[in-house]
């Protein structure tokens, strides 16, 4: 059963690694056409991206961006799930729609809403807007990720704690949100992501002086695919790959839910 | 806890912690619902108050195929996910730390490709003269190229791909909050594997399927690039429109006409279901 | 490092792109171009921009893409970022009608030159720069030359020239009325105004030819170099660089279909002057020879094939060799409001639209 099991999951991760793998090695492609497999070999895209600040400084701006959007959605979002799950108050339903409807605007709606917005404000064509847009949009998931995990874990545990004399807060903080940290993870990697791949927003409410990875490759997709994208990508999948498996050592995941023996 | 003098029996939800939403309600009334009831504004406004452009949506059924179209990719690819990722999102749960890590950073690398490769990826595996279709017909599987993109199963092969980790995230989060022991008292009060499964361990998962179903299904709604890039003319979706009303057309009344109609249905959709399923209360909701 | 200095200097880290609030305007002395990106920019930036610089001392940013909404949006916010676009007829058209641009000032830009552009590409709110084609782009291992097609006929003649067909189907364009037209033997010169009936026959017989209705022209090459397609209508220039990289495609010019991307003001541009002193460097014949050598767009000046080789000459879609055998898309047509107030641009994009939707 358990080998079935590794087998289905092994042709799942096939599926799921197999068109990265052949991107990776069309990146190492000498020419301008995009082939696979190359007919000849270099590290020219590589160099390109390194090479030019119209690359670089996108990709930074990026990372910056979705560090600060995984920190403000998983904190908003947070907040809001515990609000929900644990409040009592009327109208929680329709609260919940509504905090998880952005997910559901179509996101060029949201883009032409957050242009005007950010104009009426003077901050178009800054970090700030790119980073308020894309909590906005990263927030919705957030909360379906801790809401899924406030309602799996025990609330007794917190009953415990608050009867044995901690305050609200010192039980959301040492008892409630240790409890899900696996949801919370999901959740700030989620917003990260979400923040990090956005491409309509950035580019309405981004601009020459704050262009995102994202915005730099959809630039020219209406006439060519620079190659450098499979660079980019590859780049990025390896350095993902790399943080994600150091992350992992470094923490030695012990026990599980060893921060819950209240 | 008597022990504890002068203290009220703290009730475990109070009314106060309902107040942990405001900081979010507070942003989203900033920088969501102001902007919004700005566009939804634009579908019922156009030199006074005006139903224009519902009605001309209503009178035009190329939006309602477009709608159709969009909810058969979205639900089809959360069952395709919810079947794909369950197994996976079990295995993570329950196997030792380190393939357990290793499983995450796998299910996450198709993040980190923009799809406009991606999709180059696709034709080069799954095309007419791509390495599956070349196997197939070196084995005398198939005499002509199965076609495998630029229709539905294109479509899903794309979508699946990214929205699986929505789904196998939330499963494992709520998987791994189960308590094993839970599973082996079951088995050891005589219940056979499959229904201590079934019986157990299912209903616990089931906060987590909601969320993930919940997530992929509204990312699904909202994508547009990869069924256009992947799909044929049956996989035309609103959100398509929607752009192409916004950008080419400057028809911005009648797109946000659109959104409104897609916002009302897809929510009505989330209600009903989980009136319908009583998703509320099998999560656990007191 | 202790705990308390990584958390300081991370928190340095990421406070840092937001210590500079930019202001919605570009700096004065700044002239903001909005183009299509990669190397056609590069090329403008490198060629184009140092004269400009140096007759004006006004620096150039550049920005992509010219996104229609965009240009909408900052018009009607009163924070109009951009001072010129780069943008093609649907686009100018959509623009023009809902008063998004300025007019051109003529007077700006040196006769010499107005002289070598076609008075077709010399618009009141809009001027030719580069000029861009819809040709028959085929699979050279699928259908090697000679024995491609070479008509539009040819193209809708699957028995004789195999393989799946691509055409496009993007957002809100509008279907290949003419080509469809001279598929069914209508001369060039009868083709307008267009048999919009005839036209479509012509398209529902194309229909179950199409492998892939492609979404962008990045993706028509994609499809046409790995034979998803054997040959479809696409962008011409962007099939000459593919093969110009090694791919297996080339390019018939024959009935192909010209029309122009196009220098615009955005209206409520800062300095008209400054922005119309761009535009005619840009359009100065060394230049767009220049930029034509990197990337094989027809040059809008026909004085730029001075500084062209022959060989150089053969690839471009408006050297004389080519563009006799194409014609120019008729914008008065497309353009002119029919009965219910909707130009034929918009008519057929939706119709098109209805007609896909239904397939």
């Amino acid at each position: 059963m358990r080998a079935v099991l590794w087998a289905f999951c092994g042709l799942l991760l096939v599926f799921l690694i197999a068109p990265i793998l052949v991107v990776m090695v069309t990146s190492l492609n000498d020419s301008q056409y995009m082939e696979f497999p190359p007919r000849t070999w270099s590290l020219r895209w590589y160099a390109n991206f390194f090479g030019s600040a119209q690359w670089t400084g996108p990709a930074l701006l990026s990372v910056r961006v979705a560090l600060v959007v995984s920190v403000c959605a998983t904190v908003l979002g947070t907040l809001a799930a515990v609000g929900i799950v644990r409040g009592r108050f009327r109208g929680r339903q329709a609260l919940e729609m509504f905090l998880i409807s952005p997910m559901i605007v179509p996101i060029v709606v949201m883009a032409l809403g957050l242009f005007f917005l950010f104009s009426a404000v003077h901050l178009l064509d800054s970090p700030v807007a790119l980073t308020l847009g894309h909590t906005v949009v990263a927030t919705p998931l957030v909360i379906v990720l801790v809401r899924a995990g406030l309602r799996a874990s025990d609330p007794a545990l917190e009953l415990a704690a608050r009867s044995l004399g901690a305050n609200a807060w010192r039980t959301l903080i040492y008892v409630t949100l240790p409890a899900i940290r696996p949801s919370l993870a999901a959740a700030a990697v989620f917003a990260f992501l979400v923040s990090f791949d956005e491409v309509v927003v950035a580019i309405f409410v981004g601009g020459p002086a704050s262009t995102t990875l994202p915005k730099r490759m959809w630039e020219t997709i209406r006439f060519e695919i620079d190659p450098t994208l499979t660079a980019v990508s590859s780049l990025l999948t390896l350095v993902a790959v790399f943080v994600l498996v150091v992350a992992a050592v470094v923490r030695r995941p012990g026990k599980r839910g060893a921060g819950l023996t209240v | 806890m008597a022990a504890i003098p002068g203290r009220r029996f703290p009730r475990p939800w109070r009314s106060g912690e309902g107040l942990l939403v405001l900081p979010a309600l507070l942003f989203y009334l900033a920088v969501y619902l102001y902007p919004l009831s700005r566009i939804a504004a634009w579908s019922l406004f156009e030199r006074g108050f005006t139903l224009k452009f519902y009605r001309e949506l209503l009178d035009e059924p190329m939006y309602f195929r477009a709608l159709g179209n969009t909810l058969e990719i979205s639900f089809l690819s959360t069952a395709l996910c919810l079947l794909l990722g369950y197994p996976l999102a079990y295995l993570m749960a329950t196997t030792s730390a380190r393939a357990r890590s290793a499983l995450m950073v796998l299910v996450l690398i198709p993040f980190w490709t923009s799809i406009l490769v991606r999709t180059f990826a696709w034709m080069v595996i799954l095309g007419n003269n791509g390495m599956v279709n070349r196997t197939l017909m070196a084995l005398g599987l198939t005499g002509a190229p199965v076609k495998l993109l630029f229709n539905m199963l294109g479509v899903q092969i794309g979508m699946v791909h990214v929205l699986l980790p929505f789904m196998v995230f939330p499963l494992f989060a709520v998987m791994s909050g189960i308590d094993p022991n839970i599973l082996r008292v079951a088995r050891s009060l005589g219940a056979a594997p499959r229904r201590a499964f079934r019986h157990v361990f299912l209903p616990l998962s089931l906060p987590g399927i909601a969320a993930g179903c919940v997530l992929v299904f509204l990312l699904a709604v909202g994508f547009y690039v990869t069924p256009a890039l992947l799909g044929g003319p049956g996989q035309i979706t609103l959100a398509t429109m929607i752009e192409m009303q916004i950008n080419t057309f400057l028809n911005w009344g009648f797109a946000a006409s659109l959104g409104i109609v897609l916002l009302l249905v897809v929510g009505g959709i989330f209600a009903a279901f989980s009136t319908l399923l009583g998703i509320g209360r099998l999560t656990g909701e007191a | 490092m202790n705990r308390r200095t990584v958390l300081k200097s991370s928190a340095a880290l990421l406070a840092a792109p937001f210590l500079h609030i930019r202001p919605v305007r570009a700096d004065k002395g700044e002239l903001v171009v909005v183009s299509w990106g990669g190397d056609y920019d590069t090329a403008i930036r490198d060629l184009a921009v140092p004269a400009f610089q140096k007759n004006t001392g006004y620096t150039v940013k550049m920005d992509a893409p010219p996104e229609n909404a965009k240009v909408k949006a900052m018009v009607q916010s009163g924070n109009v970022g951009w001072d010129v676009i780069l943008t093609d007829i649907p686009a100018v058209l959509t623009l023009t009608k809902d008063t998004l641009l300025e007019p051109l000032d003529y007077g700006a830009i040196d006769k010499a030159k107005l002289d070598k552009i076609p008075k077709e590409l010399q618009q009141p709110y809009a001027i030719g720069q580069r000029i861009y084609s819809f040709n028959i782009v085929y699979n050279t291992n699928a259908l090697p030359k000679p024995k491609h097609p070479r008509d539009w006929a040819e193209v809708w003649d699957q028995k004789h020239f195999p393989g799946g067909r691509t055409f496009n189907f993007q957002g809100g364009i509008e279907p290949q009325l003419e080509v469809a037209l001279l598929a069914d033997g209508v001369p060039v010169d009868k083709l307008y105004p267009l048999d919009i009936e005839r036209a479509w026959k012509m398209f529902d017989k194309l229909r179950p030819l199409v492998s892939k209705w492609y979404t962008s022209h990045a993706q028509a090459i994609q499809l046409i170099g790995a034979d998803e397609a054997s040959v479809g209508c696409t962008i011409g220039p962007r099939g000459i660089t593919a093969k110009h990289a090694g791919a297996p495609i080339d390019v018939d010019y024959n009935q192909g279909k010209l029309a122009s991307d196009n220098w615009c003001l955005v209206k409520g541009v800062r300095d008209k002057k400054i922005a119309m002193e761009f535009i005619n460097q840009a359009l100065d014949p060394k230049v767009q020879a220049g930029i034509a050598q990197r990337v094989p767009y027809g040059p809008s000046n026909g004085g730029a094939f001075e500084f062209l080789s022959a060989s150089e000459a053969a690839d471009l879609n408006t050297s004389p060799d080519n563009i006799k055998e194409q014609f120019w898309q008729n914008v008065q047509w497309w353009s002119t409001p029919g009965a219910d107030g909707k130009t034929p641009r918009e008519a057929q994009a939706e119709r098109f639209a209805k007609w896909m939707v239904a397939g």
